[in-house]
């Protein structure tokens, strides 16, 4: 008699707390700004940034979304670059984790075609009180919206060693022409000019991307990124034969041809900016600042500065700027991942780290005083000030002709930089692999 | 074992001797009590994923199962060039290296039993196969860059071919003037013929500031000298670039370059070196026509470096890291297996009068036979399997070159957009590889037998 | 016969010494063979040594050589960073628990099967044996999905055991071989008079095949405590909080940037406890393991 009544009021009790629970839930979903939720719940999310590179700041931010949610617990599990591979078998297997951070909007539009993703709708307005229309436009596929892209790189920035230039006695050019200019004096003055590392192909569908963004302009660039332009266009062979004139100045490169084809996107900054330097630019994204001061003995503005991919074409999209980003997506919906979601949307998530450096994001209301340095500042705020903003094309793209190592895009520019004179072979070859990943609808 | 000879006879898996009564357990009750816990692991683990692998590679891209294919998945397979490559590939690492890592850890091994400080020696050698796999793509990384400046093995290519041909003093320059021009042997030549009288100029650009000899002043144009060809040769660059051709302020000169004095027909007439100002003076130079040049030693190149992770060398480079970590892994089950002969038939057939190569041969490698061919067999499936050392050690660029069947199966199946039914095609076909080499091992067990 | 012969001989010293350096002289070329492939075997291990001791900064532009020209550039600062990170000894622990746990499970069942294949009969035997072998070509990659669905459905997920299970069972193809093929070789009259003298399977199996068989039990246990301290994709995928030391390293990692100023020193460290294992185990190797055990 005695253990049945204790049961019978054990669950009653268990039945009470449950019901206090969820109470709790449903009302703490409508506090809003400092009050403190009763939200209850768990995240598991899988990420690229390990304990170098950024899961420290990402805590940073957990931690924020903790003072108004204490009772939601978000489990970060730093993967590297071994998430794709973790994040297939995951899926594949039935228990993806809660959220994700994927850099290419290409994966992740297979994912939202597979029916994998769920939608995060519910964060649509507060994403648009926060971050301009392209944004969005970034996360959503067939007309629903999969991500948000919390975290983005600005690629059209060049990154060039302060002694070689002044021994070359040159500026910080304004135009591709100045460009190829001053690496004719550079050279002369005893460096190659360009540090290239081709052993990873997007280092070169980045430098294709800006040549072909600042000639042809921002509306020219979506279409061909959306396939609605073949690679075989004439305005392709322009931006290859522009890009062949870095790419065929073999003895203005570090390595030469050769060395560029080993060296990887580390060894190019590296050599930029070890001493004795081996070359005086590195053409590549904001993140390059962290490989400099981790791997270099390089200090900002004596040792290295930055200036802006060089005009090509004058014009509106004369300074329009290539980002990428890390985009969030969620492969469940629960209160806690909604609320999460919302608050990674606001500025206050992204000022958590940005006051830290290394990191950029497109919230327009994240004011540029938050950035730490002069250099981190002029890299980051043009983000989410440009007037004109495109995505990395080759992110967009079907992952296995856009992000893949020695296919598709980057296997066929690694064979451009072998042979530049032979426009018109990649142009076919980039045709004929793109068609095939689009056809495939992957 | 046989008494006598000095051959012995492999050891022979026998039929149980007929003794008294198998046990109380039975004959299918004893098999089952041994060999329970293993193929419950072996069945869940590894036979359920190998037939879900089969089924699946007749499905389509995604998802646990998917939607049906068929074969079109193998058709994928065999027309995709990239895969012939990684086959063709496999082919050369299994041609090579379970022959060789057996051989190396065979004498190893045998080596090692005669020598007091073998544990240091087999530590040594065993320590690579203790590095996590990653560790030993970057350690080899770093033995393998092609700048000698990183790659300690063109780093000692330096070192030594410094020593035969050592670099001249500047190895990179141009000339700043297109009247001064390359010639075959490598020699720049000024086109503008001089006379005795008159003045030289060689200017160079090309050269970092730090690559000038310490030695180096302000280039100064020295005045003519009746009867000589003076000149200078230096660095013409100022920043900014500076009036090419033009000896100006802030353009150093260049000692110590090999300047030569050819006659018309192009023989070198004298030959002098610069001063730390660049100048040089050919005195007492007889009438006629000539041309000043720069030796071609001037400009001998350091050594470069191999490209040993360039598309050539990149096979033979992964096959020696491969090597390296795997040989280790041979001596030790090889020395365990001699560690565990019988004594007692060497030293029948050492009294027998039987010399040390004759032992070895007749009587060590006999009964190694079945530990020799464990190794030999996992060394052949594990170098159809390899992934790991060509995944970490390997550039990008060079995947498509170095691929092996393992490597394109990753990229099939978990990059790129994820092709699960052509990766699991990837890996039945991998199975499909494994069955000549088990073929030939049934026919050494049936000799066993 | 009848004679007092001496009943030992006492040799002569100078014969002693002679006859020493004798063997010696015909010993050298091999100590010396020894000497310099070691030596060439150790210079790339060396070389990831002294690359753990320089800084990051310095090898941009040189290589490890460096530090024999200019060796105060030497620094243990790359171990310190390594030690103050909490997490590197639980990792450890971690990974001691999975590597040690299953390289028990293996040791024990592939040594019951490697008898059961190499002295027991049933029908089929030796089918089964070239199955067991063909296992070896299963690759892990492909593995990991249908595991992974098993696991979620039986709870075993992210637990050390379940991380566990599966190297024993991907470790299981070679142990048998190895021990069924080195059983093979055992002497057949020791084991057919413990049969006759009434011995059960299991007694003969604990009493005399496991002490005989132990230079390939040990080296067995060398490789698969190796591999299983070594692996990373199989821990990343089944774990969650689960972190052994590789999982661990590859948490430290720089998304950009060489992280060679982790790498090279983490790989020391993680290296220190096989080696031990590895140098435990050294004992079993000796010679003469058989002789006198025939009882």
């Amino acid at each position: 008699m005695n253990r049945t009544r204790i049961a019978v009021v054990g669950i009653a009790a268990a039945f009470a707390l449950l019901a206090a629970g969820l109470a709790g839930a449903t009302t703490s979903s409508h506090a809003k700004g400092s009050h403190v939720s009763a939200l209850k719940g768990t995240i598991t999310f899988d990420g690229i940034w390990t304990s170098t590179s950024g899961q420290k700041q990402f805590q940073d931010v957990i931690n924020l979304f903790n003072k108004t949610y204490p009772n939601v617990q978000v489990k970060y599990k730093p993967v590297g670059d071994n998430l794709p591979t973790v994040l297939a078998t995951a899926i594949a297997g039935g228990k993806p984790p809660d959220m994700a951070d994927i850099a290419q909007p290409g994966t992740v539009a297979q994912f939202a075609k597979q029916g994998k993703l769920k939608s995060i709708a519910y964060a649509r307005s507060t994403i648009a009180a926060n971050f301009a229309p392209a944004w969005l436009s970034l996360g959503t596929y067939s007309g629903k919206l999969y991500a948000l892209p919390f975290k983005a790189a600005n690629k059209s920035i060049v990154w060039y060693n302060v002694p070689a230039f002044k021994n070359a006695g040159v500026q910080a050019p304004k135009t591709f022409a100045q460009l190829l200019a001053d690496a004719k004096t550079i050279k002369s003055s005893g460096t190659p000019a360009y540090s290239i590392g081709g052993a990873d192909g997007w280092t070169l569908t980045d430098m294709f991307e800006n040549i072909y963004l600042r000639t042809f302009g921002a509306a020219k660039y979506n279409l061909l990124g959306a396939h609605k332009i073949k690679w075989t266009d004439p305005s392709v062979k322009t931006a290859l034969t522009t890009m062949g004139k870095i790419l065929g100045d073999t003895s203005n490169i570090a390595g030469g041809t050769s060395g560029a084809l080993q060296y990887g996107f580390n060894d190019s900054v590296t050599n930029a900016f070890a001493s004795p330097a081996k070359a005086a630019m590195v053409f590549e994204a904001d993140f390059v600042g962290g490989v400099i001061t981790s791997s270099t003995k390089a200090k900002a503005n004596t040792g290295f500065n930055t200036f802006t991919w060089p005009s090509i074409t004058p014009g509106p999209d004369a300074g329009a700027v290539e980002i990428a980003g890390d985009l969030f997506v969620a492969f469940n919906d629960t209160p806690a991942i909604e609320a999460f979601v919302k608050f990674l949307a606001t500025a206050p998530a992204a000022e958590a780290w940005a006051k830290q450096g290394g990191f950029g994001t497109g919230n327009k209301n994240v004011p540029a005083s938050i950035y730490p340095d002069a250099i981190t500042r002029t890299n980051e705020a043009p983000i989410s000030t440009a007037k004109s903003v495109v995505f990395d094309m080759s992110d967009q793209q079907p992952p296995s002709f856009g992000a893949t190592a020695s296919q598709g895009e980057w296997g066929l520019f690694q064979d451009f930089l072998k042979t530049p004179s032979d426009v018109a072979g990649i142009q076919k070859k980039l045709e004929a692999a793109a068609a095939a990943a689009y056809k495939k609808g992957k | 074992m046989t008494a006598g000879g000095i051959t012995a006879e492999p050891p022979v898996a026998a039929a149980p001797p007929p003794a008294a009564g198998p046990g109380r357990l039975g004959k299918y009750g004893t098999g089952a009590i041994f060999l329970g816990p293993a193929l419950f692991l072996l069945g869940v683990w590894m036979v359920y994923p190998a037939v879900y692998t089969i089924v699946r590679s007749f499905f389509g891209e995604h998802g646990f199962i998917g939607t049906w294919v068929g074969i079109d998945n193998y058709k994928t397979l065999f027309t995709t060039s990239t895969l012939l490559t990684a086959i063709k590939n496999n082919a050369i690492w299994v041609a090579v290296v379970p022959a060789l890592v057996t051989a190396i850890g065979l004498i190893f091994a045998v080596l090692t039993e005669r020598v007091r400080w073998a544990v240091a020696f087999k530590t040594v050698v065993f320590l690579p196969m203790a590095i996590s796999a990653f560790a030993t793509g970057v350690t080899w990384r770093i033995m393998y860059q092609q700048d000698p400046g990183l790659g300690a093995v063109n780093a000692l290519g330096k070192t030594i071919s410094g020593v035969f041909s050592p670099a001249g003093v500047l190895s990179q320059a141009s000339p700043s003037t297109p009247g001064l021009q390359t010639t075959s042997s490598g020699a720049l030549v000024l086109k503008t013929a001089t006379h005795p009288g008159g003045i030289v100029l060689l200017g160079l650009t090309g050269i970092a500031p730090d690559q000038v000899p310490k030695s180096a002043v302000q280039a100064v144009t020295p005045p003519p000298k009746p009867g000589d060809v003076v000149g200078t040769v230096w660095r013409d660059f100022k920043p900014g670039g500076g009036k090419v051709g033009v000896v100006e302020k802030q353009e150093l000169g260049l000692p110590g370059v090999t300047v030569e004095l050819r006659d018309a027909a192009g023989k070198t007439v004298q030959s002098t070196t610069s001063k730390p100002d660049g100048s040089f003076d050919f005195s007492k130079v007889s009438q006629g026509t000539y041309h000043a040049a720069i030796g071609a030693q001037t400009f001998a190149k350091p050594f470069g470096g191999y490209a040993w992770l360039g598309p050539n060398l990149i096979v033979p480079s992964l096959l020696i890291a491969y090597i390296w970590i795997w040989a280790g892994f041979a001596m030790v089950v090889i020395g365990a297996g001699l560690a565990a002969m019988p004594r007692d038939v060497l030293e029948a057939a050492r009294t027998d009068g039987a010399t040390e190569w004759q032992t070895f041969r007749r009587v060590t490698i006999p009964l190694l036979m079945p530990v020799l061919s464990v190794v030999f067999v996992t060394m052949i499936i594990n170098v159809l399997k390899v992934f790991d050392i060509v995944y970490a050690l390997a550039p990008q660029s060079e995947y498509a070159k170095a691929n092996v069947i393992a490597l394109a199966m990753y990229f099939t199946a978990f990059q790129g957009g994820g092709n699960f039914g052509v990766g699991s095609a990837i890996a039945v076909f991998l199975f499909i590889l494994v069955v000549p080499v088990l073929a030939l091992n049934i026919r050494r067990f049936r000799r066993d037998m | 016969m009848a004679a007092a012969a001496p009943a030992v001989e006492i040799p002569d010293p100078q014969d002693r010494v002679a006859a020493k350096v004798l063997r010696f002289a015909a010993r050298a070329p091999i100590h010396l063979m020894l000497i310099v492939l070691g030596g060439l075997w150790l210079v790339p291990t060396i070389g990831l040594f002294l690359t753990s001791i320089l800084p990051a900064s310095n090898l941009a532009s040189k290589g490890w050589w460096q530090i024999f020209t200019k060796p105060s550039v030497a620094t243990w600062s790359n171990y310190d960073a390594l030690f103050h990170n909490h997490g590197l000894i639980t990792a450890l622990k971690t990974t001691a628990y999975i590597a040690v746990g299953n390289t028990l499970l293996v040791v024990i069942v592939g040594a019951m099967a490697g008898y059961a294949f190499a002295w027991l009969d049933f029908p089929g035997r030796d089918w089964v044996f070239i199955g067991v072998i063909g296992l070896l070509v299963v690759p892990l990659q492909m593995a990991l999905i249908p595991m992974f669905r098993l696991y979620d459905t039986f709870g075993l997920f992210d637990t050390w055991y379940g991380i566990a299970l599966f190297h024993a069972a991907f470790g299981l193809p070679f142990a048998i071989f190895l021990l069924r093929n080195f059983f093979v070789g055992l002497p057949k009259d020791i084991l057919e008079s413990a049969r006759i003298d009434g011995a059960g399977e299991i007694k003969i199996f604990v009493r005399l095949i496991l002490p005989l068989g132990l230079p390939a039990i040990a080296s067995l246990a060398i490789f698969q405590f190796l591999w299983t301290w070594n692996d990373l994709l199989v821990a990343l995928t089944f774990g969650q909080n689960t972190t052994p030391i590789t999982v661990w390293i590859a948490g430290q990692l720089r998304e950009f940037g060489t992280s060679i100023d982790i790498i090279a020193p983490a790989s020391f460290i993680s290296l220190v406890i096989p080696l031990c294992v590895f140098f435990a185990f050294q004992r079993y190797f000796v010679q003469g393991l058989l002789a006198g055990s025939v009882k």
